[in-house]
């Protein structure tokens, strides 16, 4: 929720703080800000145009570079329709049923969030490696899922899992199933009421869903690296070769993949933003129907 | 169409919202479900409009079984106490909602469609509202559209869940009216769902009275008024006075002084009673002039609303406090002050058996 | 059977959905946690303790806990500090640091590690001036402790932020009224309203620091009994093969996860904004009367 569709309490001099204070605080927080956050960005953006634009975008076309954005590319192009269409189920699922065992399906839903990414990939490891419990068995009928494509596809969907479901789950639960009971009275079959009423609901819960599951599935680094098996333009993805263009001392070409992700993820910040005035306004437009939806 | 409501019993958990509840309607009522919050009023208008489903017990549309049909295939018109109106939709659209999700090969073409939706915004008098979003508009005109957006279907039946609850006292007023007009224009079966028995008695055709998962009583609106079959009933529709007592013979014994009306010669030998009467059934007067029916009481404060004073007494024998209505004239005459001695007579009273005497 | 312990709705969908969230979530996680756990279970208590408590594992819980406990205090105070500001006051650009609090939720931890590392090392921006005060950044648990302020930075601020925001002016127009001064309205009304958020914030803080990988691998040095976190560890031993001692170190790991998760949920119970009550307490009384014209504001 935007600040600005909040009432302003700077006007109120009784509960407000005298100038000088209030410009220590502001200084303090800006300065906390600016050195984690500001500089870090900075260095990304310094260091990658370090040599100039002509170097910077000649590491775009070195093959390795290039495939692994394709590999980034694929993983987010697999994980997050699928994790999407995961997530409007489940926020469908729960936000719209009474059923026993809900609480626990809320909670295993949450369970990646809490798994660190090391153990989300070992994981995965542990099920599909040369010793692991189903391995053999693929590996037999020469299924390569570890070390492959296929294990850093299964390592994204794991740690994007609850993005979208967690972004729908409250929009669905606070607008609560008077529209949807209303569209079926008039006539509406199940899933003209799905497209014409829900979904149109929750359009901006949903976009900024797959925004952050996108932005967390091209960036993710742990998990994957863990079921890579590093193989230079085979299972490398963008972070991972980051890694590697570091660790052998192409700073410059690192930072330069390393800005790529950064500007995604500025991105995802801007459209953030952007969704959050767009439904921050709209609720404010609508205050008896302000029943506490938040992008 | 007449609906016939069926021993319905539902329970939500260890709730039970509706107990055996049977209910009677008839083609082209207007009915209204009277209750305090909690008695399953709204319950039973979800039940009959199919968004909720029954325990037990069955609904009938024209001596037709429903019990097991969903609310699409009923064809309901349902109008919800938040509205619920389609947000990201116009006016024009929610109207035209019910009609343009029809299948295929009963859907009207859009000029058809645009036609019928004119017509229900000319009923409603929002034409030069129809492009106009949900947020735009006062409460008391999404309400109508709720309204039209219902109509719109052509259903058999009109369900309305507390349609008054969310607007203010001026517009609840005026839309009140206006819904018993449309009624009497449309003539569609409707039940509402209120808590406010003005609202109940000015609107309804029939009013059935609700409290805790059964429905008290049925009647016109002079009956359940007039003649109230329960306890219950009598407080709900308005402010009333409790006296306690045992009776000898005829009169009440509310305790050394009876308290009696006219007209009621029940012979209860020796049960605990109350005697029930409503503020504007007291007369006060000054001087008892030997009548034995009169109480006397004391004057604790007096209110003026409006055209009425609301005058508290204590009575003299009980120490109970008696609430009494006088119009201002009445009040003038007397000329009232706290600490007044006075007596008060019951005009009209009604005496229930009470099981748990003071 | 799921109808017997469902209430009847007149919405559809609810097979289809159930089976596929069902479905989904347990080829996805469960099965694959259960296969850590089967994994763990072919060692015997004593074989698991050996692993979990040896003394290169013991040292990398005592820096991965001990960095993650520090970075979440400082977090602490100064996300209170920035959510008061962004909240209270007017300042330029005040809507872009807003909106730059979430950076380390959306860049990649592998950017962030590189980055951080090149801006403290010895001859980065901020890393040379903090060696001419004789603080070596990058490369010690220092270096850990910055890494994972960096991760942790947007929880605080992101907890209590929106209680900042709800909260009722009259409450400290009250104490203002009362006589009490800014100070003392500040301690004494304001911190008690926005400390269980900010403590849940802390939570969450520290339970992302102690699972961090990426952000900190660059800037640790990843020394054995010095600066190698957990994570670290795990993976260090997966490269050797010894899938027994990763899949121990894990499971002790995901343990402490799952109490956080926990404590995290009790947390959000107890400063009064927990996940939306189920609509399940709604549909226990009948709906009318009940609900108010404007409905609670969900905490994210």
């Amino acid at each position: 929720m935007p600040p600005s569709s909040k009432p302003e309490h700077a006007a109120i001099s009784a509960i407000s703080e005298p100038a000088v204070v209030r410009w220590l605080l502001i200084a303090a927080a800006v300065l906390f800000l600016g050195i984690f956050l500001l500089f870090p960005l900075g260095v990304v953006f310094g260091t990658a145009l370090q040599k100039g634009f002509a170097f910077y975008f000649h590491t775009f076309r070195d093959p390795d570079t290039i495939s692994a954005i394709r590999l980034t590319l694929i993983a987010a192009g697999i994980a997050v329709p699928l994790n999407l269409i995961f997530g409007v189920s489940a926020a469908w699922l729960i936000g719209k049923f009474q059923f026993v065992g809900k609480g626990l399906l809320i909670t295993l839903i949450d369970l990646p969030f809490s798994v660190s990414p090391v153990v989300s990939g070992l994981i995965y490891v542990l099920l599909f490696g040369l010793q692991g419990v189903l391995g053999p068995w693929f590996i037999d009928h020469d299924i390569r899922i570890v070390f492959a494509v296929p294990g850093i596809v299964l390592a994204t969907i794991f740690v994007t899992f609850p993005f979208i479901a967690r972004e729908l789950l409250p929009m669905m639960q606070a607008q609560g199933n008077d529209e949807e009971e209303a569209a079926l009275t008039l006539g509406a079959s199940g899933w003209q009421t799905f497209r014409k009423v829900t979904l149109p609901n929750v359009k901006w819960a949903l976009l900024y869903g797959v925004i952050l599951c996108n932005a967390r599935a091209m960036g993710e680094f742990g998990a994957v690296s863990v079921v890579s098996g590093h193989i230079r333009g085979l299972t490398d993805t963008m972070p991972l070769h980051v890694e590697i263009l570091y660790n052998d001392y192409q700073f410059v070409a690192a930072f330069a993949v390393a800005s790529l992700l950064a500007l995604l993820a500025l991105a995802t910040l801007a459209i953030k933003s952007i969704v959050e005035w767009k439904s921050g306004r709209r609720l404010k437009d609508e205050p008896l129907y302000g029943r506490g939806a938040q992008a | 169409m007449s609906i016939k409501v069926r021993d319905i019993t539902k329970k939500f958990g260890r709730f039970t919202a509706l107990e055996q509840v049977s209910l009677d309607i008839n083609d082209g009522q207007l009915v209204a479900l009277l209750g305090p919050s909690g008695c399953g009023k709204t319950t039973l208008l979800r039940i009959i409009a199919g968004l909720e489903f029954p325990d037990c017990g069955s609904i009938q549309f024209d001596g037709r079984d429903i019990t097991d049909q969903t609310a699409r295939e009923r064809q309901v018109g349902f109008v919800f106490q938040h509205y619920a109106l389609f947000r990201h939709l116009t006016v024009f659209e929610n109207v035209a909602f019910g009609l343009r999700v029809r299948p295929r090969a009963a859907r009207s073409n859009d000029s058809e469609i645009r036609a019928k939706v004119k017509e229900l915004l000319a009923l409603i008098q929002l034409e030069n509202q129809a492009q106009r979003y949900p947020s735009q508009l006062s409460g008391g005109q999404r309400q109508r559209v709720a309204l039209a957006r219902a109509l719109a279907v052509q259903p058999k039946v009109l369900l309305l869940d507390e349609p008054f609850g969310a607007l203010d006292a001026k517009v609840r007023l005026e839309l009140r009216r206006w819904l018993r007009r449309l009624h009497d224009e449309v003539h569609i079966t409707s039940v509402f769902v209120t808590h406010d028995q003005e609202e109940a008695l000015e609107v309804a055709d029939r009013v059935a009275v609700m409290n805790r998962g059964q429905i008290e009583q049925v009647g016109s609106p002079d009956e359940v008024y007039d003649s109230p079959a329960t306890p219950f009933v009598f407080d709900f529709l308005g402010s009333v006075n409790i006296f306690h007592g045992r009776v000898e013979s005829a009169g009440v014994e509310a305790g050394t002084v009876k308290l009696s009306g006219p007209g009621h010669e029940h012979a209860f030998s020796r049960t605990q009673i109350a005697t029930y009467v409503r503020p504007h059934e007291l007369e006060i007067k000054r001087e008892r002039n030997g009548d034995s029916s009169s109480v006397p009481a004391t004057v604790v404060q007096v209110h003026k609303v409006g055209p009425l004073v609301r005058v508290e007494l204590r009575g003299e024998d009980t120490k109970d406090i008696i609430r009494a209505e006088i119009s201002r004239a009445v009040f003038q005459e007397l000329a009232l002050q706290p600490g007044d001695r006075v007596f008060v007579k019951a005009l009209t009273e009604r005496r229930f058996e009470s099981d748990s005497p003071r | 059977m799921t109808f017997t312990l469902k209430q009847k709705s007149i919405l559809p969908g609810f097979g289809l959905t159930l089976g596929f969230t069902v479905f989904y979530l347990s080829v996805i996680v469960l099965i694959p946690l259960a296969a850590l756990f089967l994994k763990t279970s072919e060692l015997s208590w004593h074989q698991f303790w050996h692993l979990v408590a040896s003394p290169r594992a013991l040292a990398s819980y005592r820096l991965t806990f001990g960095a993650s406990l520090i970075a979440a205090l400082i977090n602490l105070v100064c996300g209170v500090l920035v959510a008061w500001v962004v909240v209270r006051y007017k300042f330029p650009a005040r809507g872009f640091f807003d909106s730059i609090v979430d950076l380390p939720f959306a860049l990649p931890t592998a950017v962030a590690g590189i980055s951080l590392t090149t801006l403290y090392a010895p001859n980065g921006w901020l890393g040379a001036p903090l060696m001419r005060l004789g603080v070596r950044a990058a490369y010690t648990p220092i270096g850990v402790t910055i890494a994972l302020t960096f991760i942790g930075l947007p929880f605080v601020v992101r907890t209590v932020q929106p209680v900042l925001e709800d909260l009722d002016k009259e409450l400290e127009e009250a104490a203002a009224s009362l006589g009490a001064g800014r100070w003392r309205t500040f301690t004494r009304v304001l911190l008690p309203t926005i400390l269980p958020a900010a403590i849940t914030g802390f939570a969450m803080a520290f339970g992302r620091g102690v699972g961090e990988y990426g952000s900190v691998i660059f800037i640790a040095g990843n020394m054995p009994m010095h600066t190698e976190i957990t994570s670290l560890l795990i993976v260090t031993k997966l490269q050797e093969f010894d899938y027994a001692g990763a899949t121990a170190i894990a499971v002790a790991m995901l343990i402490v996860s799952f109490i956080f998760l926990l404590t995290i949920n009790l947390l959000q119970v107890w400063s009064g904004r927990p996940r939306k009550a189920s609509p399940a307490d709604d549909e226990m009384i009948p709906r009318i009367d009940l609900r108010p014209a404007f409905g609670t504001q969900e905490a994210k």
